[in-house]
């Protein structure tokens, strides 16, 4: 099976099929931009990813390789949350840290349905909390001044209703 | 790139040479160099960066501005700071204070946005209020595309209907009315949708204020159950907003045909219009809008859906008027209608669009108008004839001769039996719902002619259909698309 080298911020090389690092769009433009072929010596670096997070994106698109490519999302429906497979589920149960880490990984490497999934993820996690549940859980702070506060908070009274 | 925050990048045209790892300190991720498909390139608001989480300086860095479709630029050529002063330069380097682990504030503004999308109005409106990056990309357009916002229209408010035109929000449905109806109209002046059903209190004056001058961006309006406006507001409707396609005036029960004529005279975009319960309309009204009083309204050509559900006084000559000049109709209600006869459908047979026909509790229909209605209107796929009592058997053996085109039929509390329901089956495939509740003749062989011939249904009612036994509803839940049973007041498997 054909494999190339993938380098992490920190220097880890990673030995790879061919078929699951072209899971990253980024991947797979640079290969084809820069004319790099399999078995090549070089390694592609990937200065945004470090070992840790890339070996859970490679361990992600492995199981992922033979999903369908994904249908671009119809805007005028809901987009649901409550659709993540239980081993995408398992996967992620990982700390916020690594979860962020994640979601930019899959945004730098632009890995659609890792992207995707671990957006729904922190959505599922936001979910019927109230904005101070939302900073407790994310550790944030509220720089509202007072009258903003109260400014966006009539802003969005409209939303509660139904 | 605008702001290295102490890294230099050389930037190399063309390249993807810049990310070679040796240019790069720290392992920290950085603005994508490929916009993610996902990403709605619209955000143009100067947003910030999340400084409020104390992000190492280093991750702002490689912009990659030669990329044509980089569109990150919206927020990271603004690395303003979040303090009491918030100062405005964008020249304000950023505080390193270096944390363990990453946090949701490292997230750029349009992932943000990513996640937002996918939460419920409410939850949106709430994380809207978390803090000003928050804020900031919740009310970007792409998280409020297609929707509704529902709205007590009372105290004031001076920076609400701002933020609906900031989050491009262009419906807007009225709960109550406890202020000036103007209000909206001037404060969200790119309106396309205005609910008002059920604001019982809004009055021609009301109206007439609040349509005061020209709207063309409306397109939608609902003034279902408003049960005051009288033809005055519709000349005013009919004057300044001339683009509706689409007038909900059901209960509006003090329209007349003077209304009518107003709306041939004023609305030629109009692609919908409910009359339901509008008493007062006659023959005549419908004639204004079938555009036979030429020399003062032209009518409502392009009509394709024209409600007119318990209008009592309507009578055949109304499916003339219809059939003459409403050619573009898909659809029409005509359930209660009680003056229409058999012959009343002999006009509507000559509809060669028309897709969709109720005529719910017509009690002046029997088998002979369905005769008359089959010997034409070949493209309907739905059809209601439920409480219709004098429609039986015979009936049935029109439609499976004529119909061919119907996906769904229904037949609640008519008349027929068995033999009926075989001419059916045998004839009409396509068929995908069946609602034959409270036919109490029907026996399980009719219900198995069914599960036998209609591989297509997906939905079947029998509710009330008192001689069937479990043996033919086990035959009928066999049906391999079938995936609605009704035999009660729910709906079972």
């Amino acid at each position: 099976m054909p494999t190339i080298k993938l380098q992490s911020s920190d220097g880890e090389i990673f030995d790879t099929d061919v078929q699951i690092a072209k899971c990253s769009g980024t991947i797979k433009t640079m290969l084809e931009d820069l004319g790099m072929d399999e078995g090549d010596d070089e390694a592609v670096p990937l200065p945004n990813v470090n070992s840790a997070i890339l070996r859970k994106v490679l361990q992600w698109a492995t199981y992922h390789k033979d999903d369908p490519i994904p249908v671009e999302d119809d805007d005028s429906k809901e987009k649901r949350t409550d659709d993540i497979s239980s081993w995408d589920a398992d996967f992620l149960k990982v700390d916020q840290g690594t979860l962020f880490e994640l979601i930019l990984a899959a945004n730098y490497l632009d890995i659609k349905g890792l992207l995707d999934v671990t957006c729904k993820t922190v959505a599922n996690m936001i979910k019927g909390k109230t904005p101070e549940e939302i900073r407790k859980t994310f550790n944030i702070k509220n720089d509202f001044t007072p009258s903003e506060e109260e400014q966006v908070r009539k802003e969005n009274e409209w939303c509660e209703e139904k | 790139m605008e702001e290295a925050g102490g890294i230099m990048l050389t930037e190399i045209p063309g390249g993807f040479i810049t990310h070679r790892p040796h240019s790069i300190v720290g392992g920290h991720h950085r603005f994508a160099p490929y916009p993610v498909v996902l990403h709605q390139p619209h955000i143009h608001r100067p947003t910030v960066t999340p400084a409020i989480y104390s992000i190492p300086s280093h991750h702002h860095a490689p912009h990659l501005a030669a990329h044509p479709r980089t569109h990150a630029g919206a927020y990271h050529q603004h690395p303003t700071f979040r303090s009491a002063h918030r100062p405005q330069s964008p020249a304000t380097p950023p505080v390193a204070t270096v944390e363990e682990g990453t946090h949701i504030g490292h997230l750029y503004p349009e992932i943000l946005v990513l996640i937002f999308e996918r939460l419920s109005v409410r939850d949106r409106g709430r994380a809207a209020q978390v803090c000003t990056v928050w804020r900031d990309a919740a009310y970007s357009k792409s998280c409020w595309r297609g929707v509704e916002a529902s709205l007590h229209l009372r105290r004031p408010s001076p920076t609400l209907f701002g933020s609906l035109v900031k989050r491009g929000i262009k419906r807007v449905q009225i709960l109550s009315v406890r202020r000036a109806l103007k209000d909206i109209v001037t404060g969200v002046p790119n309106l396309e949708s205005l609910n008002l059903s059920g604001c019982y209190n809004i009055t021609d004056v009301a109206i007439g204020n609040a349509f005061a001058g020209d709207l063309p961006n409306l397109k939608v309006l609902d003034l279902s159950l408003c049960k005051q406006v009288t033809d005055s507001s519709l000349g005013r409707i009919t004057q300044h907003l001339k683009n509706i396609e689409v007038l909900e005036l059901g209960g509006c029960s003090n329209i007349t045909n003077t209304g009518l004529l107003l709306i041939s005279w004023g609305l030629k975009k109009l692609r919908r219009l409910n009359l339901r319960s509008c008493w007062h309309i006659s023959d005549h009204g419908i004639g204004h809008l079938a555009g036979l009083s030429k020399e003062t309204a032209d009518g409502t050509p392009a009509l394709e859906f024209l409600g007119l559900q318990d209008c009592q006084r309507l009578s055949d000559e109304a499916l003339r008027h219809i059939a003459l000049g409403l050619s573009s109709l898909q659809s029409i209600n005509l359930s209660f209608c009680v003056s229409v006869t058999d012959s009343g459908l002999k006009h509507l047979a000559r509809m060669s669009c028309l897709k969709e026909l109720n005529l719910r509790a017509c009690d002046n229909i029997s088998d002979i108008g369905m005769a008359y209605l089959t010997e034409g209107c070949s493209a309907i796929a739905t059809l209601d004839v439920s409480f219709c009592d004098k429609v039986a058997d015979q009936a049935m053996v029109h439609i499976s001769q004529g119909l061919f085109q119907l996906r769904s039929l229904s037949l609640s509390a008519c008349q027929i039996t068995d033999e009926g329901l075989s001419r059916i089956a045998k004839s009409l495939h396509d068929l995908e719902t069946l609602n034959i509740g409270q036919c109490s003749r029907i026996t399980d062989r009719g219900l198995e002619m069914i599960a036998e011939e209609l591989l297509n249904l997906r939905a079947i009612d029998l509710y009330g259909c008192t001689r069937l036994t479990p043996g033919a509803l086990r035959k009928i839940s066999q049906l391999p698309r079938l995936s609605k049973v009704n035999l009660g007041l729910w709906h079972v498997r």
